[in-house]
């Protein structure tokens, strides 16, 4: 069994001072579970990546705190971070970031080998993980050589081999087609609830809802309750339904955060139907 | 992590051998300059050398050949022949000029010797007469060669018609060369017979040089008198402070040049690797360890290419000779480890400027897409 998780408690990050100030997360407060999948939604802008960044140990939060398996990340001096990282953390981001001059297997067992395991039990363990992953014929290769989804299987290899408490992962998706973006997508749910860990995920994809325990929206900063949001279909900003301009087509009730978008999708409401009736599934 | 550095360094092999090859270049320069310049100093004290004197007595306060002028009394051999444990005291007359040899004019190192002299004259390598008669000389078999002259062809030499009666082997160098007339000759240049140069000693078994080179200079008057190594270290000693500054902005201009090219290479990939650099560090990996992978890069570059310079080097020193007898390349053990000990310092140097670069790189930018 694994630890607690991870507790977000009253977080705030602002950038900048005086007129300049900037507040990219403004009180936020959060708990995932161990074996738990929380996904992260938002417009451009919304402090979605400033969040991940802060509960990835990559950026101090203004205030507040946060613990992972009751260890207080915020209260971590700055010397201290790599390793906690390293021994805590893993990280899968949208461009897969993989080393290009190492070969598949090496790149999933320098992780290891950073955490002081020997070279030989390291690329065993990357071997292992690797073929997990359906990736087994592919450890010689060079990156370049995979596709995307395959790409994307050997950061989530290096993400794993540490055994990490925590695994974020930044808009994992985004260059991925549909089908590798939902197979990468069960892979990490089926990850979260076989070992364990904990996965918070960023995303603008709508498509990968459905394998989260739960979708938070973001915006301006904070969190804004799921079951009363809806997405505007034209401009994808949240909007509170019982306040937002509505209107009705083919049965469907949309909501819009301004009059402009609301007249722009019923002047082509095909262009946006079949977004927005994904996205009103999910919310509503 | 060192994988990782040698990885990083070979993916790009054209990169490679771009830095490679200027690096290379750079420090065959470097060698080669010093490799010119050590075969030249060999050939500096060649006479001294072979000349078989144990001790050379010159004027008082002359202690070398070049930048000055000895004369002595003519008397002052007998004197020195008087000494005890000194077995053969030589006069000979010498001077720097030219001679012309097919209508070209070559810098010689000119020595008069008497006929018959059991020290001092030429080691022959072909020969019409053993040594220089009154209206011969010898001269360098290199010179000889260039100019396109042998054996009984005519050189003009102390303003006179001379015909070569030998040639000598290991003689010259870029600069100059050795040639041998007779002592008559060169005193009636010099009007008279009552003037030396030199006196060359050849001290008796069982004696110490040093110990002979002090009841010398005790008992002549007005002479100073060293061993043959003193002479000779004096000699390269003096040529070596005449040509430090060329020598110094020789090199210099080479480890600059290599140390651009090392800094630029090394620049350039790591800049070009800014993303992969910056995920590591996300991961966890601090900057000493990426320090390290820049800092073997940088070392391998360098290392690579101080071989290869070291190659070119040796290559060229073995196939100029045979193309120009006059240039002598000598690669001294020396001259390997300060230019091993000074490409260190430029791969360092090298890596410091990437090394800023890491220092700098935030994670969290290259997370947001940087």
């Amino acid at each position: 069994m694994r630890g607690e998780g991870l507790s977000v408690d009253h977080v705030t990050k602002r950038f900048g001072s005086g007129d300049a100030e900037v507040v990219a997360v403004r009180d936020v407060s959060l708990e995932v579970a161990p074996g738990e999948v929380v996904l992260i939604m938002g417009p451009s802008g919304s402090g979605k990546t400033t969040l991940l960044l802060m509960l990835g140990a990559l950026l101090k939060p203004t205030e507040g705190s946060i613990m992972l398996d009751c260890l207080e990340l915020s209260a971590l001096s700055e010397g201290k971070l790599p390793d906690v990282r390293l021994r805590h953390f893993g990280f899968i981001f949208q461009d897969f970031n993989l080393l290009s001059a190492l070969n598949v297997q090496d790149n999933v067992s320098i992780a290891a080998e950073l955490m002081g395991i020997s070279r030989k039990e390291a690329r065993k363990r990357a071997a292992s993980l690797l073929t997990e992953l359906g990736l087994g014929r592919r450890l010689r290769f060079s990156p370049e050589k995979l596709s995307g989804g395959e790409k994307q299987r050997v950061a989530i290899a290096r993400a794993l081999i540490n055994d990490p408490a925590l695994i974020l992962a930044d808009e994992p998706t985004a260059n991925l087609d549909s089908s590798h973006g939902h197979e990468t997508m069960r892979l990490l749910r089926e990850i979260a609830k076989t070992r364990s860990r904990s996965v918070v995920i960023v995303s603008h994809d709508q498509r990968i809802r459905d394998i989260a325990d739960r979708v938070l929206w973001l915006e301006d900063g904070q969190f804004k309750e799921a079951v009363i949001m809806a997405v505007d279909p034209v401009c994808g900003m949240a909007v509170e339904g019982r306040k937002a301009v509505s209107a009705e087509w083919d049965g469907v009730t949309f909501y819009f955060c301004s009059n402009g978008c609301r007249q722009e999708f019923l002047s082509s409401p095909a262009e946006f139907i079949e977004s927005s009736a994904v996205t009103s599934k999910g919310l509503a | 992590m060192f994988r990782l550095a040698i990885a990083n360094l070979v993916q790009n092999k054209t990169r490679l051998l771009i830095s490679v090859g200027g690096v290379a270049l750079a420090l065959t320069l470097v060698l080669f300059f010093r490799a010119v310049f050590d075969g030249a100093e060999g050939r500096l004290t060649v006479y001294i050398d072979r000349a078989g004197a144990d001790v050379w007595v010159s004027q008082e306060g002359v202690r070398t050949m070049h930048m000055s002028e000895s004369a002595l009394p003519a008397s002052v051999a007998e004197e020195v022949r008087a000494v005890p444990g000194v077995e053969e005291a030589v006069p000979i007359l010498y001077t720097e000029g030219m001679i012309e040899a097919n209508g070209s004019d070559y810098i010689v190192y000119l020595f008069g010797v008497p006929v018959g002299a059991p020290l001092g004259g030429p080691s022959l390598v072909s020969e019409s007469a053993p040594e220089p008669q009154s209206g011969q000389i010898v001269i360098d078999h290199a010179v000889a060669s260039e100019a396109g002259l042998g054996l009984g062809d005519q050189v003009t030499a102390l303003g006179q018609q001379l015909t070569i009666a030998g040639l000598t082997s290991g003689t010259s160098s870029l600069v100059s060369s050795v040639s041998f007339v007779s002592m008559e000759d060169f005193a009636a240049v010099r009007g008279g017979g009552d003037v030396v140069s030199f006196v060359l000693v050849k001290i008796e078994q069982g004696e110490s040089p040093a110990a002979i080179s002090s009841r010398i200079a005790e008992t002549v008057p007005g002479v100073t008198v060293q061993t043959s190594p003193e002479f000779a270290s004096q000699e390269r000693k003096l040529v070596k402070d005449m040509s430090a500054d060329i020598i110094t902005i020789m090199n210099t201009a080479g480890y600059l040049t290599g140390l651009a090219v090392v800094a630029l290479t090394i620049y350039i990939a790591t800049v070009g690797r800014r993303r992969e650099y910056g995920v590591l560090k996300a991961m966890g990996v601090r900057n000493s360890r990426l320090y390290w992978i820049v800092l073997v890069q940088a070392l391998l570059t360098v290392g690579i290419g101080l071989l290869a310079g070291l190659g070119l080097t040796l290559l060229l020193s073995a196939v100029i000779p045979s193309f120009n007898e006059l240039i002598v390349l000598s690669v001294s053990m020396n001259s390997l480890v300060r230019v091993t000990a000074v490409s260190a310092i430029i791969a360092c140097i090298s890596a410091l400027l990437p090394a800023r670069q890491l220092a700098g790189l935030e994670p969290v930018a290259i997370i947001r897409r940087g």
